[in-house]
């Protein structure tokens, strides 16, 4: 997009981007480099931007101490789980919501959405006693219905509400005429231009998924059965101390999927928002 | 091709009545336009035709059915919509066989059936392209393509040409006109756009807050408005009304004093409305005073003040006079429409 921002103020805004962007990448960087270094490098002083010795046997004891591919595979199928059920359930409830006009319609979806206000440390408990009951602890279960089903996915039914608010209603009125009936219309019209508010949802809600911590520490007790944010607290050695340079490498293989899902998709994630009139 | 036949229709929301009861009888291969200026009902009235709308009381007939209960789908209609409510993530093709697709016709006759419609609309070179790829009147061609393709026993047309510009509504206007011409199929459609109205209809619908004021030919209404809104409603300029008194052979208003036609029998207050076009400049005439010229080439439209009205005239002459200047004009009195004060029905 052209601007026509005068020189000083365009360094000055340039300036102000760098500026911003330490606390972003900074963190990453460290992360990254760290994980090669020998763990007696990672406290030197002065810090070292770049490691004065690589070791990337750090990569190869992720596996030997932990099932680290089990437990990536755990991760990365219970978000694709949960990204393409949220997907479902969110653009049907957002569709009902927006377009189908039902008894008390505005009154239920008010209180759909005081579940966003509910912090799941409140909710947790409960949720434990049910699955308990339900015989499901230490399955993954909890971490797929939660998410799909609960608050996680009220975010994202907003979402697609408000870019279904947004569909000309002489679409569907155009289908009618064509001769199709409300499941169609949805399935053929609505849900194919809803593409970016859908991108949008999956991305937030695969990282979401990805990142989850409290649940899989409240639910999971096997090292089998752990995602990857808690497998991550694991690499310890004998006396609980952590092993940084492993446990650095291991969180650069987690971050990889987020950043990479980040930056595929990064132009459908904000053209998604803008959309939904979410966007600043 | 059907009959369309719409008995006491009614339409309320809540308590808010919209339509009053309409009573229109639309023949076979007729073209019909409602025409009436916004919150008239005229859309909400087609909606019902379509089936988008709930019918509150009345009937509605296709042919020899009540379609009251009807779904859309199951009227046999096809419409087309202010915005043409062309499904962006298809093609031309696609968009144009849609219909067809979900009502079970085979890949031969749909490919069949809209190359007959893209030839008709000089569409085939377009067929692969996307809405957001095409200029206005192409879209709306493809919108009417879409209502074609189909062959369905009625048309309508809810303001289709309202978001082109003047001179492509020009065109477009022609273009379903022929379209109707060839395919002979009755035809219902919407406008608030009187010239459209006049140019496109073989009968007008005029309506005004959910009632029908006339219905007639394009010229009838014009020549013989029923009533003060059709004869302010219909032509461009309005008609000029004046209100006042008839007294024996002469109509006085507010500071002139007008001849009426012969074989006024009516007296008392009325509404006196003549068209700008019916006025002729005459030296015998009465003095008006110039405050616009406004030379159209062809014609020269004059806004005057005569006796203490406002009125318009247009004169195939050139007028030379100034703002400020008197000239005098004569009502022709053929053309002289006389309104009651009360009821604004027609007198004469």
């Amino acid at each position: 997009m052209r601007t026509d921002l005068s020189p000083r103020l365009r360094v000055a805004l340039y300036g102000l981007m760098c500026v911003l962007l330490i606390p972003f990448v900074f963190p990453t960087w460290w992360m990254i480099t760290s994980s090669v270094k020998p763990i007696s490098d990672i406290f030197a002083f002065p810090p070292d931007l770049w490691p004065r010795r690589f070791d990337f046997s750090t990569y190869q004891r992720v596996f030997e101490l932990q099932p680290f591919a089990r437990q990536y595979w755990n991760s990365a199928y219970i978000a694709a789980i949960v990204t393409a059920g949220t997907m479902v359930v969110s653009s049907m409830a957002g569709y009902a919501f927006a377009r189908i006009k039902f008894p008390f319609s505005n009154a239920i979806f008010m209180i759909v959405l005081l579940g966003l206000l509910i912090p799941s440390e409140v909710t947790i408990v409960p949720l434990f006693q049910m699955f308990l009951g339900w015989g499901m602890i230490n399955t993954h279960w909890p971490l797929i219905l939660v998410p799909i089903f609960g608050a996680p996915s009220v975010f994202a039914t907003f979402v697609m509400r408000q870019f279904f608010i947004a569909l000309p209603g002489e679409l569907e009125e155009a289908a009618r005429v064509d001769g199709l009936g409300r499941f169609k219309i949805f399935w053929t019209i609505a849900l194919p231009l809803a593409k970016p508010a859908l991108g949008a949802v999956a991305i937030f809600t695969f990282l979401h998924s990805w990142n989850l911590y409290l649940e899989p520490i409240v639910f999971l007790s096997s090292t089998q059965m752990f995602t990857l944010p808690q497998a991550l607290t694991q690499f310890t050695d004998a006396y609980g101390g952590a092993m940084w340079n492993i446990q650095l490498a291991a969180a650069t293989m987690t971050a990889i999927p987020v950043l990479l899902v980040f930056i595929v998709a990064q132009k459908q994630f904000v053209e998604g928002l803008a959309h939904t009139g979410l966007k600043g | 091709m059907a009959p369309v036949s719409l008995h006491s229709v009614k339409k309320a929301y809540g308590e808010v009545q919209i339509l009053h009861g309409i009573d229109v009888d639309i023949a076979d291969g007729e073209f019909i336009v409602l025409v009436g200026p916004s919150g008239c009902g005229k859309s909400t009235l087609l909606r019902m035709i379509a089936g988008l709308e709930t019918i509150t009381k009345g009937d509605i007939r296709i042919g020899d059915r009540v379609v009251n209960d009807l779904e859309p789908k199951d009227r046999d209609i096809a419409m087309v919509f202010q915005n043409y409510a062309l499904y962006p993530h298809m093609t031309v093709a696609t968009n144009m066989g849609f219909s067809l697709e979900h009502r079970g016709a085979s890949k031969a006759e749909i490919a069949e059936r809209v190359k007959w419609a893209a030839d008709i609309l000089d569409l085939s070179h377009l067929l692969d392209r996307y809405p957001r790829q095409l200029s206005g009147g192409q879209r709306q061609r493809v919108a009417m393509g879409r209502a074609i393709v189909r062959n369905p026993q009625v048309f309508l047309f809810d303001e289709p040409l309202s978001n082109l510009d003047a001179k492509l509504r020009v065109v477009m206007r022609g273009e379903i006109k022929a379209l109707h011409h060839r395919l002979g199929v009755t035809t219902v459609y919407v406008t608030h756009d009187q010239i459209e109205a006049m140019t496109m209809a073989d009968r007008i619908v005029v309506m005004h807050a959910g009632k029908v004021e006339q219905i007639g030919a394009p010229l009838e209404l014009y020549d013989r408005p029923a009533n003060l809104f059709v004869a302010g409603f219909i032509g461009s300029p309005a008609m000029n009304i004046l209100g006042g008194t008839i007294a024996g052979a002469e109509f006085k208003a507010a500071g002139v004093t007008l001849p009426l036609p012969a074989g006024v029998t009516a007296t008392g207050a009325a509404s006196y409305g003549i068209r700008p076009e019916h006025f002729q400049l005459s030296p015998q005439g009465l003095p008006a005073v110039v405050s616009l010229v406004e030379p159209m080439g062809s014609e020269t439209q004059v806004t005057m003040t005569l006796g203490e009205h406002v009125v318009t005239g247009v004169f195939r002459e050139r007028v030379a006079a100034r703002p400020g200047e008197t000239i005098h004009i004569l009502p022709d009195l053929a053309a002289v429409h006389l309104f009651d004060a009360t009821t604004g029905q027609r007198i004469n």
